[in-house]
């Protein structure tokens, strides 16, 4: 069937075509100005090699944006996975309002993560923000907190909003693998007798692992590349203190911050290689965590 | 004519449900799942409380000293002020780059997932081309911003929607077509097959038989790529650089984004009027988008 494999690849050759042009050419773009010297007007000079990378590694910001940057995406992603996990069993199950629940735990995902940033800059004002006036109004706090003036409380209520806003795709991820679970396994372990506890660990937790490992994936590539939630809270700030690498990345590159377009190209670079190291590795434990119980 | 003679249902005896049965009767177990969900609910719904409340305060009591969740009147006019700044066109703006981004994401990976879902690819080449997928979801504008610029900027393109929708189409291109293909899959194939055996060639099967399957599973990829494009900032903060050609996303973070003073009222109506489309859309879809997510794995 000669005619059968032309249609079946010519179909697929669009989307392959298009990703390749659209993405590979500014990829090349990237690596080509990452080994030259160039101006903050994007004016490029000689060819440095690595020279870029290099200043890169001897910037102590740089370095501990990378470090941050680690603690941001295992915060946001190891938070939502663990919340969205037990969120998504109650939403499978059959219940009063469990329309009207998951419309609202789906809802975030609905807004700009812009726009759900902004709210919250305004909700965490010192002065008038009506976060403290619920925690107050509540007894939580006692006196009003200057949420945004500090790393020591930005940052890890940038984690909080992070995994707020990464809930609703991760619970829906979930929800579709528990949604598809043969009835007749958990039947067949009930009449075994089986406890629930039993049937959780060993039915619907190990069925469950590939939706996990996707939601995993997917997370840590969307949350290590999240640049809109911090940049809205703190731009960084203050001074370089809530700095991850992409809020690193634009300040590098901007003309209004350092200027310096090549750092930027080799940062973008090193993000790269750092991603597809990690999804190499990470379909590595999966397919040997397969073998192992195979 | 037989008369039927209707016996009167016997009354059911109300059962008293022992404690063990507590968890059985579903009031109970609703009560106790909502009490479970309540905090993130609330969490969920705070920024939106947040948001509403604030875009209906007086200008002059937005910085009120103690906070406080209500003014002393609803001040309507928040809503007409930010339109009068020309949100208008904005929204026009999100409107033709997500319609047309989601149309060319649409065009490629429809025929992309039916060839994945209907054609014995080698296993090989369905592993490569799904690796490939996800690299195209690593190769953020964030990271490649320098690549971007330069290639827009050498193409003359600064300041026009055409890089946008280009991009954004092919970043929208893995989430559709993973999302159409495992649809596709519970399409049964025995439909076409038999259209075949009565002398239907694979076009006419596809537009008669499959096509009327595929409709409304395309309708929820475009709603994902909707929201994508709708919400997208950093791209858009990149190329764009006036004010008549921002995205309503853009608009709305420029009223807060470098500025020492910020009119928070006017920035939350602005907010409420870019959230409102997504919203009503989630809220009418939400049962086919979980039914659709679900179907997806269903075999």
């Amino acid at each position: 069937m000669k005619q059968e494999k032309f249609s079946a690849t010519a179909l697929l050759f669009p989307s392959l075509l298009m990703a390749l042009i659209v993405l590979g050419y500014p990829v090349l773009e990237l690596l080509n100005t990452s080994t030259h010297s160039v101006n903050k007007f994007f004016n490029v000079g000689d060819f440095v090699l690595f020279q870029n990378y290099v200043n890169l590694f001897q910037d102590e910001f740089f370095r501990a944006a990378l470090l941050r940057t680690l603690w941001w995406t295992l915060g946001v992603v190891g938070g939502t996975v663990l919340l969205s996990f037990p969120i998504a069993m109650i939403l499978n199950e059959d219940f009063h309002g469990q329309a009207v629940a998951r419309t609202i735990i789906l809802l975030p995902w609905a807004v700009s993560l812009t726009i759900m940033a902004v709210v919250w800059r305004w909700a965490l004002n010192g002065e008038s923000g009506l976060l403290n006036l619920t925690l107050q109004s509540l007894g939580i706090t006692s006196e009003r907190i200057q949420w945004l003036a500090e790393s020591s409380t930005s940052f890890p209520m940038a984690i909080l909003i992070g995994i707020l806003v990464s809930i609703p795709f991760t619970v829906t991820v979930l929800l579709g693998g528990l949604s598809s679970l043969p009835k007749d396994v958990y039947e067949a372990a009930r009449v075994d007798g089986a406890s629930g506890r039993i049937m959780f660990t060993h039915i619907t937790l190990p069925m469950m692992k590939p939706f996990v490992s996707i939601a995993v994936v997917l997370n840590v590539i969307y949350v290590f590349n999240s640049f809109p939630i911090l940049w809205v809270l703190t731009e960084g700030g203050p001074v370089n203190s809530t700095d991850v690498l992409v809020t690193y990345l634009y300040k590098a590159t901007s003309a209004k911050f350092f200027g310096d377009p090549g750092k930027g190209a080799a940062l973008g670079i090193i993000m790269l290689i750092l991603l597809l190291i990690f999804s190499l590795v990470y379909a590595r434990i999966a397919r040997e965590g397969d073998e192992v119980r195979a | 004519m037989k008369s039927v003679l209707k016996t009167p249902a016997t009354p059911s005896i109300p059962q008293v449900k022992s404690r063990s049965n507590l968890m059985q009767s579903k009031a109970f177990r609703s009560l106790i799942y909502w009490l479970i969900l309540s905090p993130i609910v609330i969490l969920t719904l705070f920024p939106y409380a947040v948001m509403i409340t604030t875009a209906l305060k007086p200008p002059t009591e937005v910085y009120s000293n103690p906070p406080t969740w209500f003014g002393s009147h609803l001040e309507w006019g928040n809503f007409a002020k930010v339109w009068a700044q020309g949100f208008g066109q904005n929204m026009l703006n999100s409107i033709w780059v997500t319609l047309a981004a989601t149309f060319l994401a649409l065009l490629v990976s429809f025929p992309a997932a039916y060839s994945l879902s209907r054609f014995n690819h080698s296993r090989r080449f369905t592993g490569f081309f799904r690796q490939f997928l996800l690299v195209t979801q690593m190769v953020s504008p964030i990271i490649i911003t320098v690549g971007i610029f330069k290639v827009i900027a050498s193409l003359k393109l600064i300041d026009s929607f055409t890089p946008l929708i280009l991009i954004y189409a092919t970043f929208n291109i893995a989430f559709c077509t993973w999302m159409l293909q495992s649809y596709f899959n519970t399409i049964p194939g025995e439909l076409e097959e038999a259209a075949w055996i009565d002398g239907c060639s694979r076009f006419q099967s596809f537009t008669t038989i499959f096509l009327p399957l595929a409709l409304p599973a395309t309708a929820i990829a475009a709603l994902f790529s909707f929201i994508y494009c709708w919400n997208e900032f950093v791209l858009a903060f990149l190329v764009l650089r006036t004010p008549e050609h921002a995205t309503i996303t853009m608009r709305v973070f420029s009223l807060v984004g470098g500025r020492y003073t910020v009119e928070w009222e006017q920035v939350m109506a602005a907010a409420v009027l870019a959230t409102i489309p997504m919203v009503l859309m989630f809220v009418f879809l939400q049962r086919q988008i979980i039914r659709g997510l679900a179907m997806g794995s269903i075999k």
